[in-house]
């Protein structure tokens, strides 16, 4: 009876000590010892911000933080700010209150302290997360940044979802350099109170991940570059203090497809998405023909509703997706669009069509002796094939 | 087989008869009257650092408070409403969406009766030289409920003191300009909401809970809450964005939208606008829109 219970235990602890296995993420809180950090014009700046490494210097947005649904993840804040105390509040995570980084409600963490945040990667989606010590300004200071939550499937947006080809992040924010200055982000921290004066809130700089103007045309800062056919999802999140009006061309066919973390009950098809702060939305690019444009994005003022800048994010397409880019160089379809049917070689396997909403439309097999589909009763549009092993799209004319 | 007939068709023409009573039953029980008078009186908004601000409400009482009285209806209501003027200047009434613009004369009063047959929620403010009357504080909420769960209620707003002044002095204001230094709920800004019964949403664990939202002010708001999403159940201005589960949520100038928050876990949470200089109250942070929810086992 003792060794079965011993038996027993020991497997209960393998299973447990699995089940348990946890993502740990160090993050380290810092500020800028002057105004070093350099925007778009040239002008010095002095930022609050979060690091990766120890050694790193502060940018913003802060390092994104990628988890895969249902991961049990440790993020443990090393603060290193030399004055305040900081948290991270994972918004939109839904996580217990201790885990909520609002430092009245929960904890925060005092300069050369570590304390550690626990969550479990929930509903795969964009979120943010960002320090709620005297959170108007610690925000404004520049301490964000995104999280992004994937389903198991890294090429779908949630479990069943919109698969996509690749995928962009946004994060927006804005400027107002008299907040950085020495004497208010660097006031000495006082634990007796929460309460602060600040400013007036009146932004010079508009970004769009931490850049503006000329930068955006980098292709690893924000520009777009697309193939036509292929499907790009654009993850956008607003961590400013005004809100977001962004405009896309209509070759893109952006589709709205969620918000804060969730589906949308309707997809909703349009060029214009406002984005409020603290809001997240995904957006489905799916342009069919070559063509260079931009993306633009108004940043107003909630108060007036007067647009106070405008960014312009370079957007090109070109060329088409070949069959062979999405299949490997062994199997081909053909013809790819297609109007009735669609050819295979090289292809023996069990298959399901399913359209851009993950909805399967056809279920059945190839073989060498049935070697094509009849897809002649599909509406016009992007379809996917998936097998076990990968999943193909074609256009369906 | 005529006597069999005749049966059988009185047992049909009794159960019909006895369904449309019971129809009718249902409806006269819970559709009623319901009385409410609302006084316009100027006076003054004690903002939360104690500054007096020239104001205007409705109240449903001779005596001023300065928040607008939140007039609770269920679906099928008949709202009977008496609304007098104790300014000494002209003011209009208006139900955004429902009733027609009544002039409301000095010292004089107008009756409406309305009859509130879907579910929602309701402007009620004084149109007159619009945005400015609207903008000193008259502008008040009608909710319509079709059930009987725990509701709270915001009528969310933001003050320029320097412009009350300008504008109860007679003198005009940039609206292009506008630059609000008070966020309130129902009229106050935190720490005081939490002390609201109205505003403060609470409940237990696997409660449904209604939270119903008026923005009464000129800004944009951006609502944040922590701990849980909430599904839109009703929005004025985006009829397609009901079912939406969110945990931020835009509400634009004149919108009226109604949350749905079933609680998952027990905890206190703060809601509050993510515009984060509407957390302050005259520059001073944590002072405005700022409030939390509590939620136990």
């Amino acid at each position: 009876m003792r060794k079965l219970l011993f038996i027993f235990g020991f497997f209960g602890m393998v299973i447990s000590s699995v089940a348990q296995q946890m993502t740990t993420t160090n993050i380290f809180s810092k500020m800028d010892m002057g105004p070093q950090h350099v925007l778009w014009d040239g002008t010095n700046t002095m930022l609050m911000g979060f690091t990766s490494l120890m050694m790193t210097p502060i940018d913003i947005p802060g390092p994104t933080l990628v988890y895969t649904e249902g991961d049990s993840v440790e993020l443990k804040l090393r603060n290193m700010s030399q004055s305040a105390s900081h948290t991270i509040h994972l918004h939109g995570l839904d996580v217990d209150q201790w885990n909520d980084g609002v430092p009245h409600l929960s904890f925060e963490v005092g300069h050369n302290e570590t304390e550690s945040y626990y969550f479990k990667a929930p509903h795969p989606g964009t979120y943010l997360y960002h320090c709620h010590v005297t959170s108007s300004l610690h925000v404004q200071a520049g301490m964000y940044g995104m999280l992004i939550i994937k389903p198991q499937n890294a090429n779908e947006t949630w479990d069943g979802g919109f698969t996509f080809d690749k995928e962009y992040a946004w994060m927006t924010s804005e400027i107002d350099t008299i907040w950085h200055t020495d004497s208010i982000i660097n006031a000495p921290h006082d634990t007796t109170t929460i309460m602060r004066i600040l400013p007036d809130y009146n932004p010079q700089y508009f970004f769009v991940n931490g850049r503006a103007e000329y930068q955006l045309s980098d292709t690893n800062v924000a520009a777009i570059t697309s193939k036509a056919n292929e499907i790009v999802l654009l993850r956008l999140a607003n961590i400013g203090y005004f809100g977001n009006r962004l405009i896309f061309p209509t070759q893109l066919n952006a589709k709205i497809i969620s918000s804060d973390g969730r589906p949308l009950p309707n997809v909703e098809s349009s060029d214009t998405l406002e984005i409020l702060p603290g809001e997240r939305y995904q957006v489905l690019l799916q342009p069919t023909i070559e063509f260079t444009d931009s993306i633009s994005v108004d940043y107003f003022n909630l108060n007036t509703q007067n647009i106070a800048n405008i960014q312009m994010i370079p957007l090109n397409v070109s060329g088409f997706v070949s069959v062979d880019e999405v299949f490997g160089s062994q199997v081909t379809i053909y013809p790819n669009p297609v109007k009735d049917k669609l050819f295979f070689s090289n292809f023996t396997e069990k298959f399901t069509i399913h359209d851009v909403r993950g909805k399967s439309i056809i279920q059945g097999n190839v073989s060498s002796t049935n070697s094509s589909i009849d897809v002649s009763k599909l509406s016009k549009g992007i379809y996917f094939i998936k097998t076990n092993k990968r999943t193909t799209k074609f256009i369906k004319n | 087989m005529v006597c069999l007939w005749k049966l059988r068709n009185s047992q049909l023409v009794s159960k019909l008869v006895l369904g449309i009573f019971f129809i009718f039953l249902t409806f006269t029980t819970v559709a009623t009257t319901v009385n409410q008078s609302l006084y316009i009186i100027a006076d003054s908004l004690l903002t939360v650092d104690s500054a007096k601000v020239p104001y205007l409400t409705f109240n449903d009482s001779p005596t001023y408070s300065q928040s607008n009285p939140i007039i609770n209806l269920m679906v099928g209501d008949t709202l009977d409403l008496w609304v007098y003027n104790t300014d000494n200047s002209t003011h209009d009434f208006l139900i955004k969406g429902i009733s027609v613009v009544q002039s409301i004369p000095a010292n004089d009063s107008v009756f409406l009766q309305v009859i509130f047959s879907t579910t929602g929620s309701y402007i009620y403010y004084d149109p007159s030289d619009f945005p400015k009357n609207t903008y000193l504080g008259l502008a008040g909420m009608i909710v319509v409920r079709n059930h009987n769960h725990a509701s709270f209620y915001w009528n969310i707003k933001e003050h320029n003191s320097d412009w009350n002044t300008q504008l109860f002095n007679g003198n005009t204001v940039n609206w292009n300009q506008y630059d609000p230094k008070y966020f309130t709920i129902n009229s106050v800004s935190n720490p005081n909401i939490n002390g609201d019964t109205l505003a403060r949403v609470t409940g237990k664990v696997g409660d449904t809970l209604y939270l119903y939202i008026t923005n009464t002010g000129l800004s944009i708001h951006s609502m944040h809450f922590h701990g849980y999403h909430a599904t839109i159940k009703y929005s004025s201005k985006n009829a397609t964005h009901v079912g939406r589960e969110k945990d931020t949520f835009p509400i634009y100038p004149m919108e009226t939208v109604v949350l749905q928050i079933v609680p998952d876990k027990e905890g206190e949470f703060p809601i509050h606008d993510h515009n984060l200089v509407a957390v302050m109250g005259n520059n001073i942070y944590p002072n405005g829109m700022f409030t939390t929810i509590l939620i136990t086992p």
